[in-house]
C-alpha cells in the first residue's frame, strides 16, 4: 500500500516531464543529450552557488521563527547565478529560439526535480505514516517545471535584440520576480499565515501569471520574427 | 496493527485502544476470545488524583488481570494518557473506518476519508531472565561488649514494588514508606551507637531484602544462609525481627504477629513500649495487634515476619494496612502522592522510640522522648528519600544487581553501619521458584495512515490531472505550431 503510494507521489512529479518532453517537439529533435547536458549545468550552477554562500554568507543563528529579510535577500540574489547559468546553456545549444529554451528549461527542471525530490520521496512516502506533504512536493515539482521554462524563457527573451524596447523592463521585471520568487513566497507566507495547501496554490497562481505574461510576449515576438522571416 | 475503538465489530488482529473505565474483565474476556492483537489501556495521566470510583476500577482491573493467568497471546500495554494519546483515541472513535456503515457505498467512502492509525511496537518479544538475580542489602551496628553474646534486634523492610504495569509501579507506600523508615532508624541508631554512654547491648542488624513481593524470595535466603552458617551469628539470637512493611499513611498501624509474644519475652516489652508510646504522645492513633497463623497450605506468605516466624524466630510486620489482601499493595496507584510525610515521620518516631525503650530498659515511667531535637527523625530527609525512591518504577525485575538505586541505598547504608555488604540469590535452574521476564517498558509508535483504498481514489485523480496536463500541453503545441 505504501509503495502504491509512493508511486502515486512519483507519477504525480514526473510524468508531466515527460510528456512536456514528448509533446513539446523535443523527442522529434532527439534533445535527451542537450537536456542532460542542461542538468550537468545545473548541478554545476548549485554548485557554484553553494560555495558562494559557504564563502560569504556565514549562518545567522538569531533568526528563529522570526523573518530574516535583508539575509534572505541577499541569498535569493545568489540565485541570479541561476540565471547566468541558464543564459550559458542556451548560448551552446545551436537550435531555433523555441528549442532552446524548452532544453535549458526542461534540462534545468529536470535536474533540480531529480537532485531534491527523489530522496524524501523515496524516504518519506513509503513510510507506513501518512503525510499530505508528500502529494504536495509532487505538485510543487510541477508547478517548478513551468516555473524553470518561464525563466528560461525569460532569458532567452532579454537576449534577443529584435525585442521590442518598451517590453525591456517588463522582462527585467519579470526576472527579478521568478528570481526573488522564493523570498517574495516566504515573506507572504509569514505576513499572512498561509496553510500548504494554500500556500500551494499561490505558487502556482504567481508562476502562472509570470508564465502567462511571457508566453504573451514570446508569442507577439515569434509572431514579429514571423513576419520578419527570420527563420 | 491498526487501532480500534474498545467497542468496534471487527477486532481480530487489531489493536484495540481503550480508556481505563471501558475496560472491564467481562470485556477483556471478550476481547481474548475474538483474537484481538493487542489491548492498550490508557490510564489517567495524574494517577495521584484519580478519582475513588475509577481507582477502584483500576485495583479491581489489576487484581482480576493477575488472576486471570491463563495463557493468552494478547499482550496488554498500560500508557499515561497524554494530550496525543487523547487525541488518538478520540480520532479512532469519530472515523470507525468503516466497519459500521450501513452500506457499502458508505463504507467505501468513510474509508476513503477516514484517518486510521497503525501502531507498531517497538522491541523484542519479552524473554525469561534466566541468570536474574535478587539482591540483599545487609548491615548491622554491634552492641556494647562481647558482639558473639549479645542479642539481636533485627530491622527488614523490602525495597521492590509491585503493579500491573511494572514499569509504572512506583510503590510509593509498599514498600518506599518502609525503606525509608529503615533508613531513618539505621541513621538514628548509628548516632546512638558511635557514642560509648548510648552504646546498647544490642546488636542491631538491617535488611533491605529483595523480591518481597515474590513471596519474600530475598527474606527467605537471607535466613537460610544466616541461620544455619558457622562464620556468621547474626540471626543466633534474636530477640525479634521487626519488619516494615507500608507505614505510610493512615491513622492506623497494626502489629501483625504469626504467634502473639510470651508474657516476659523481648517482643512483648516491645509490643508494650508500643502501646505505652502511641497512648501517651499519639493518642489519636489506633494500635492493634492483629493475629494471624501461617497458613502453610497456602504458596504465598501473606507477611515478611512470617518467613522468620516459620524458622521460629520471634518476629513481627508493623504496617497501616489491617489485612495482608489489601489490594493498595500491589497496586500503580501507590505513587508519591499517597504517602504523607507526616504521618510517615510519626511511624517511624514510634518504632525508633519502641526499639530504644527496649534495648536501653527505660522503664516506661518517666516520660522521656529519646528521639527529640537533633536526635530526630528528620522529615526533609523522609520526603527527599520519598522523591528519590518512587522516581522509576522499582519494580522487581528491573532491579539488577548493578542497578543505580541499590548502589545508593547500599551507600547511604555504609555512611551509617558497619558491614554492609551485598548478597545476591539466582533462582534455582531446574526447579525455579521465581521466574522474571523483562520487558517492562516498549516503545508504541502511531502513525497516521490512510487505507488502501484512499490511494486508490488518490491514484484516480492523480490520472485525471495527468491527462488534463496531457490535454492542455497538446492544445499549447497546436496553438503555437500553429503560430509559427
Amino acid at each position: 500500500m505504501t509503495l502504491f503510494h509512493f508511486g502515486n507521489c512519483v507519477a504525480l512529479a514526473y510524468v508531466p516531464y515527460a510528456i512536456v518532453y514528448k509533446c513539446s517537439g523535443l523527442a522529434e529533435y532527439s534533445a535527451f543529450w542537450k537536456c542532460a547536458q542542461a542538468g550537468a549545468a545545473y548541478l554545476f550552477t548549485q554548485l557554484c552557488k553553494m560555495l558562494i554562500l559557504a564563502t560569504f554568507f556565514p549562518a545567522t543563528e538569531v533568526s528563529t521563527g522570526g523573518l530574516d529579510v535583508i539575509g534572505e535577500f541577499l541569498k535569493s540574489t545568489v540565485d541570479l547565478a541561476d540565471l547566468i547559468g541558464l543564459h550559458l546553456v542556451m548560448s551552446r545549444i545551436a537550435g531555433k529560439g523555441q528549442l532552446k529554451f524548452m532544453v535549458a528549461g526542461l534540462g534545468w527542471a529536470t535536474a533540480e526535480l531529480l537532485m531534491t525530490r527523489f530522496i524524501p520521496l523515496w524516504v518519506g512516502a513509503r513510510g507506513v505514516e501518512f503525510d499530505w506533504k508528500y502529494i504536495q512536493m509532487s505538485f510543487e515539482s510541477n508547478i517548478n517545471l513551468v516555473h524553470h521554462i518561464c525563466t528560461a524563457m525569460l532569458v532567452w527573451l532579454r537576449s534577443r535584440n529584435d525585442l521590442q524596447k518598451s517590453l525591456m523592463p517588463v522582462v527585467m521585471s519579470l526576472l527579478a520576480l521568478s528570481c526573488y520568487r522564493p523570498l517574495i513566497v516566504e515573506i507572504i507566507t509569514h505576513a499572512i499565515g498561509l496553510g500548504s495547501w494554500t500556500l500551494l496554490s499561490f505558487k502556482a497562481l504567481f508562476t502562472g501569471c509570470v508564465g502567462v505574461i511571457a508566453l504573451q510576449m514570446f508569442l507577439g515576438l515569434s509572431g514579429q520574427s514571423n513576419s520578419n522571416s527570420y527563420y | 496493527m491498526e487501532a480500534r475503538p474498545v467497542d468496534a465489530k471487527m477486532i481480530t488482529r487489531r489493536c484495540i485502544v481503550a480508556r481505563l473505565q471501558e475496560i472491564s474483565i467481562s470485556k477483556y474476556r471478550d476481547l481474548v476470545q475474538e483474537n484481538a492483537g493487542a489491548l492498550l489501556i490508557l490510564i489517567p495521566a495524574d494517577l495521584g488524583s484519580i478519582s475513588t470510583s475509577d481507582a477502584k476500577h483500576l485495583q479491581t482491573l489489576e487484581r482480576e488481570l493477575l488472576l486471570l493467568a491463563e495463557e493468552t497471546s494478547m499482550p496488554v500495554y498500560f500508557a499515561l494518557e497524554t494530550e496525543e494519546l487523547a487525541q488518538i483515541y478520540s480520532d479512532i472513535h469519530s472515523g470507525n473506518a468503516g466497519d459500521q456503515a450501513a452500506t457499502a457505498v458508505q463504507a467505501l467512502m468513510s474509508g476513503a476519508t477516514a484517518n486510521g492509525f497503525q501502531m507498531v511496537i517497538a522491541g523484542s518479544q519479552a524473554k525469561a531472565l534466566g541468570e536474574f538475580q535478587i539482591t540483599n542489602v545487609q548491615g548491622h551496628l554491634s552492641g556494647y561488649g562481647i558482639e558473639e553474646q549479645l542479642p539481636t534486634v533485627a530491622f527488614v523492610a523490602h525495597y521492590d514494588a509491585f503493579g500491573i504495569a511494572t514499569g509504572l509501579a512506583e510503590g510509593a507506600d509498599s514498600n518506599g514508606s518502609g525503606v525509608i523508615a529503615l533508613l531513618e532508624l539505621a541513621r538514628l541508631f548509628s548516632k546512638l551507637y558511635t557514642n560509648s554512654r548510648t552504646h546498647a547491648k544490642y546488636n542491631l542488624v538491617f535488611l533491605l531484602s529483595g523480591g518481597g513481593k515474590f513471596n519474600y524470595q530475598g527474606t527467605k535466603r537471607w535466613i537460610e544462609d544466616n541461620l544455619d552458617s558457622q562464620d556468621t551469628n547474626l540471626l543466633s539470637d534474636v530477640a525479634y525481627v521487626v519488619c516494615l512493611d507500608t507505614i505510610g499513611q493512615s491513622d492506623n498501624l497494626y502489629l501483625h504477629v504469626s504467634k502473639p509474644p510470651k508474657e516476659d519475652s523481648a517482643g512483648n516489652v516491645f509490643l508494650q513500649n508500643l502501646r505505652e508510646i502511641i497512648g501517651s504522645y499519639y493518642p489519636q492513633l489506633k494500635f492493634e495487634m492483629v493475629h494471624k497463623k501461617i497458613n502453610l497450605a497456602d504458596d504465598i506468605l501473606a507477611w515478611e515476619h512470617e518467613r522468620f516466624s516459620i524458622k521460629r524466630l520471634p518476629a513481627f510486620t508493623l504496617s497501616h494496612l489491617e489485612s495482608h489482601k489489601s489490594p493498595d499493595r500491589e497496586t500503580v496507584l501507590d505513587t508519591r502522592s499517597k504517602v504523607d510525610v507526616k504521618k510517615l515521620r510519626r511511624n517511624i518516631h514510634i518504632v525508633a522510640e519502641a526499639v530504644a525503650r527496649h534495648i536501653y530498659n527505660i522503664s516506661s515511667r518517666g516520660d522521656v522522648q529519646l528521639f527529640s531535637k537533633t536526635l530526630d527523625v528528620q522529615e526533609e530527609l523522609v520526603s527527599a528519600w520519598l522523591h528519590h525512591l518512587t522516581e522509576k518504577s522499582r519494580a522487581a525485575q528491573l532491579l539488577h544487581k548493578d542497578h543505580k538505586l541499590l548502589n545508593n541505598l547500599e551507600e547511604t547504608l555504609n555512611r551509617y553501619l558497619k558491614d554492609v555488604k551485598r548478597s545476591t540469590l539466582k533462582a534455582d535452574k531446574r526447579d525455579p521458584e521465581f521466574i522474571f521476564y523483562d520487558g517492562a517498558e516498549y516503545t508504541m509508535s502511531a502513525y497516521n495512515v490512510k487505507p488502501a483504498i484512499f490511494d486508490l481514489f488518490l491514484a484516480l485523480g492523480i490520472i485525471g490531472y495527468l491527462a488534463l496536463v496531457y490535454l492542455a500541453v497538446q492544445v499549447k503545441e497546436s496553438f503555437t505550431i500553429g503560430d509559427d
